[in-house]
């Protein structure tokens, strides 16, 4: 069941229902309906799936009790790493098992050994990569005594498995999410409108602008080999977009989503392309994944403290193991890589906390810079997505390749009949919209917000792609 | 939470006017524009006279040069579509029909098509911007299973074929944006030749009867319009062309033209000629069925 799906539209309205008319009475009422609703929507997948994601929440809940139940080190040890291994064992046989078997009997044959290595014909749960995080940072949390356990069960299978954020997050903290699960939620007008509102406008970015990008961007990367320069660099923006109204698109639906129900989610993007260097790009840029990397790899690692070289390698950890994080394929982890090359001048320089504040453009010379590095910025991630976006590392080089080699900057008219061009006013358009309401979290309210809400329905009506759907790109991650 | 069923209600609201309005509005753009495809050329026209049309597929689109026709004196139009299956054109039969087309000969491709029931989407779609106000559209329509959504559910139509009744194909529609299709008299040329040609794969295909082609067999006889059935050319490297014998085992009636043109050189692709050789196709079916008439 996708968040843009017929079977969602009604889905929701009779959950909603439910949640307000059947379980307003108590805080209880409402965590089952929600858990119920929860475990409907994850199954609407593969229900065999279900089993998994019970195992893990019971695995989870079972192991923190017992951490906080330990009177020695050892022992809290022990069931920290007992809950540690599970988890990232299923998420390694279901993720990561084929890829590995493959990649090593490559690495043999190219010594001239001929291995066929065992492949499993699994199907990757939806969802896992988000959830086991979601359970690993609670767990991590208890062991390092920042929180208490959560003894009531339907309260923490609803933290794991609450369906807004299920399937592709946002990445969840127990100190931010349980604390609302703990009391009865009380109907708030506006909270409702704004998730209404975040909702249509998650729907414009995913049907409007990734849905559309997807169109153009499959066009130029399937057939790369035969488009010029400007194509190529078109491809690369279009996926660019593509990527962030997709994913941004389904966080705000979920985000929007959760406030129907009283529940507050944490924030997943903060208009990452208006970043002024690639460091503000990965504060803004899947914030819940950024910041769960940091606070439980970056600074166990030891983060900036030590010598650079010693900053250098906990940098190039987290770049690897996020890109890594995203699929099992060399693609990603060179996108992964990449992005610590860029990120590590500015670390050395002592400049990656450069641009926390926020600014405002005006006629003068500071604004031009800023200008500048925006563009520059993206321009950068746009050549790191070219990796996340190509089959293999072989067609990403020679994507990049012919991009600076070919040197045509004519429009094409290219196989799925359309001109590689079309995109730009669309974009612009896009651009302006969310420039001007950066400050916000979505456009639509403030003055003329029915005409908004209009605008908005039509874009959707008219410019949206429904007859080739596209799946939302991070539940495969 | 009333407050809240209020707003939810006025979006409902607001969400049906829309789509109304963009129903309206598409709806408009397409009944005024004729000249983006053989269909909205089609419906837009009203007692047109012809001695000859032709229908099919890309084998019709791109094999039969109306000029050579209309040079010995015959008044003929190509109304093929790239990618219609008989489906499509039993439906623009019967919208000739309906807008008091008088004509002579109708010239019918069947050959590959022959070989489903099928239809095409793509095509189908040309035809929804008009099911309010044709009832042959509607009536031709009436048992797919989306029908009732097509027809009344404002704007779903647009929304269920976006790629190719969409925004673009308005807005192009809107400003008149010039296309080929009806250029030539509707005859479209290939100009690049595969080479080296692939053979085209014909061992999955069987001939089954077609109840397209057979309601117009029906029309044809109903309104007194003279069919001739013909197979258009495939090169000879042709996986299994027997199925062309199968063909006219079950339609005895279908003129087997497939070997009218033979020769690699004319030959596009392997399912389609080039501009010569549908010159020199055109020619073999006009001496086939036709004779010169004397220009007044």
């Amino acid at each position: 069941m996708f968040f843009n799906s017929l079977h969602f539209a009604i889905f929701l309205p009779i959950v909603f229902l439910f949640y307000w008319f059947v379980g307003n009475k108590s805080k209880i009422n409402q965590n089952y309906i929600l858990i119920l609703a929860s475990y409907y929507f994850y199954s609407c997948w593969d229900w065999r799936f279900l089993f998994l994601l019970v195992f893990s929440t019971l695995l989870d809940y079972l192991s923190a009790i017992k951490i906080e139940q330990s009177t020695t080190t050892r022992s809290r040890k022990f069931w920290l790493w007992l809950c540690i291994s599970i988890n990232l064992g299923f998420l390694g046989i279901f993720k990561y098992y084929n890829f590995f078997a493959d990649s090593f009997a490559e690495l043999f044959q190219s010594f001239g050994f001929n291995v066929s290595p065992i492949l499993l014909e699994v199907i990757l749960p939806v969802g896992i990569s988000f959830y086991t995080f979601h359970g690993l940072s609670y767990i991590i949390d208890i062991y390092y005594g920042r929180i208490k356990s959560e003894k009531n069960f339907v309260d923490y299978s609803l933290f794991v498995s609450y369906f807004p954020l299920l399937v592709a997050g946002p990445i969840e903290r127990a100190t931010h999410l349980l604390p609302q699960l703990k009391k009865r939620r009380k109907f708030n007008f506006e909270k409702a409108k704004e998730g209404v509102y975040q909702i249509i406008w998650g729907l414009v970015k995913k049907v409007v602008i990734a849905d559309t990008c997807a169109v153009y961007a499959n066009g130029i990367f399937d057939n790369y080999n035969s488009m010029n320069s400007l194509s190529l660099m078109l491809g690369a923006v279009y996926f660019a977009f593509q990527i962030y109204g997709d994913f941004s698109g389904y966080s705000d639906i979920a985000l929007g989503t959760s406030k129907l129900f009283g529940i507050d989610l944490l924030r997943n993007f903060n208009f990452p392309y208006f970043s002024r260097d690639i460091a503000e790009f990965w504060r803004r840029w899947h914030i819940s994944l950024s910041s769960w990397f940091r606070d439980y790899l970056y600074i166990p690692l030891g983060g900036s403290k030590g010598s650079k070289l010693f900053q250098i390698r906990n940098v190039f950890i987290i770049f690897l193991v996020s890109g890594f994080w995203h699929g099992a394929n060399w693609t990603y982890v060179a996108w992964g890589l990449i992005n610590a090359l860029y990120f590590i001048p500015l670390m050395i320089l002592n400049k990656n906390r450069n641009n926390m504040e926020s600014f405002r453009l005006s006629f003068n010379f500071s604004s031009v810079r800023i200008v500048f590095n925006i563009i520059l910025t993206f321009a950068i991630t746009c050549l790191a997505w070219i990796f996340f976006r190509s089959k293999t590392i072989q067609d990403a080089y020679n994507y990049i390749s012919r991009m600076f080699t070919d040197l045509h900057f004519s429009e094409q008219y290219f196989k799925i009949e359309r001109y590689t061009t079309e995109l730009w006013s669309l974009l612009l358009i896009f651009v302006l919209v969310e420039w001007n309401s950066r400050t916000k979290i979505e456009p639509i309210s403030g003055k003329y917000s029915w005409l908004k809400v209009s605008l908005c329905l039509a874009a959707i009506l008219a410019l949206g792609v429904f007859s080739d759907y596209k799946e939302f790109i991070y539940f495969q991650f | 939470m009333k407050q809240f069923f209020q707003f939810i209600l006025k979006g409902l609201a607001v969400l049906l006017l829309t789509m109304l309005l963009l129903d309206v509005l598409y709806t408009v753009v397409y009944r005024q524009t004729d000249d983006r495809n053989k269909i909205s050329y089609l419906f837009n026209s009203k007692d047109r006279k012809y001695d000859v049309v032709f229908l099919g597929s890309s084998r019709v689109n791109n094999h039969f040069v109306p000029e050579y026709f209309n040079d010995q004196g015959y008044k003929t139009f190509n109304y093929g579509i790239t990618r219609s299956r008989l489906e499509e054109s039993a439906l623009m039969l019967k919208l000739m029909v309906e807008r008091n087309y008088t004509i002579d000969t109708l010239i019918l491709q069947v050959d590959l098509n022959i070989n489903t029931n099928d239809h095409s989407e793509a095509i189908r779609s040309l035809f929804m911007p008009y099911i309010h106000q044709s009832e042959t559209i509607r009536q031709h329509y009436d048992t797919i299973p989306e029908y009732n959504k097509l027809l009344f559910v404002p704007f779903y139509r647009y929304m269920n074929y976006d790629a190719r009744i969409g925004f673009r194909e308005m807005y192009a529609s809107l400003v008149h944006k010039e296309t080929n299709a009806l250029q030539q008299d509707g005859f479209n040329a290939l100009k690049k030749n595969q080479r080296p040609m692939i053979a085209a794969d014909l061992s999955k295909y069987y001939p089954k009867r077609n109840k397209a082609y057979e309601e117009i067999k029906a029309i044809c006889k109903k309104n007194k319009i003279p069919l001739i059935a013909v197979t258009t050319p495939m090169c000879m490297s042709t996986i299994n062309r027997d199925y062309f014998n199968h063909i006219q085992k079950i339609y005895p009636e279908i003129h087997r033209l497939e070997n009218a043109v033979t020769e690699d050189k004319y030959f596009s692709t392997c399912g389609h000629l080039n501009e010569n050789g549908a010159n020199e196709y055109t020619k073999a079916v006009f001496k086939t069925f036709f004779k010169t008439k004397i220009k007044s």
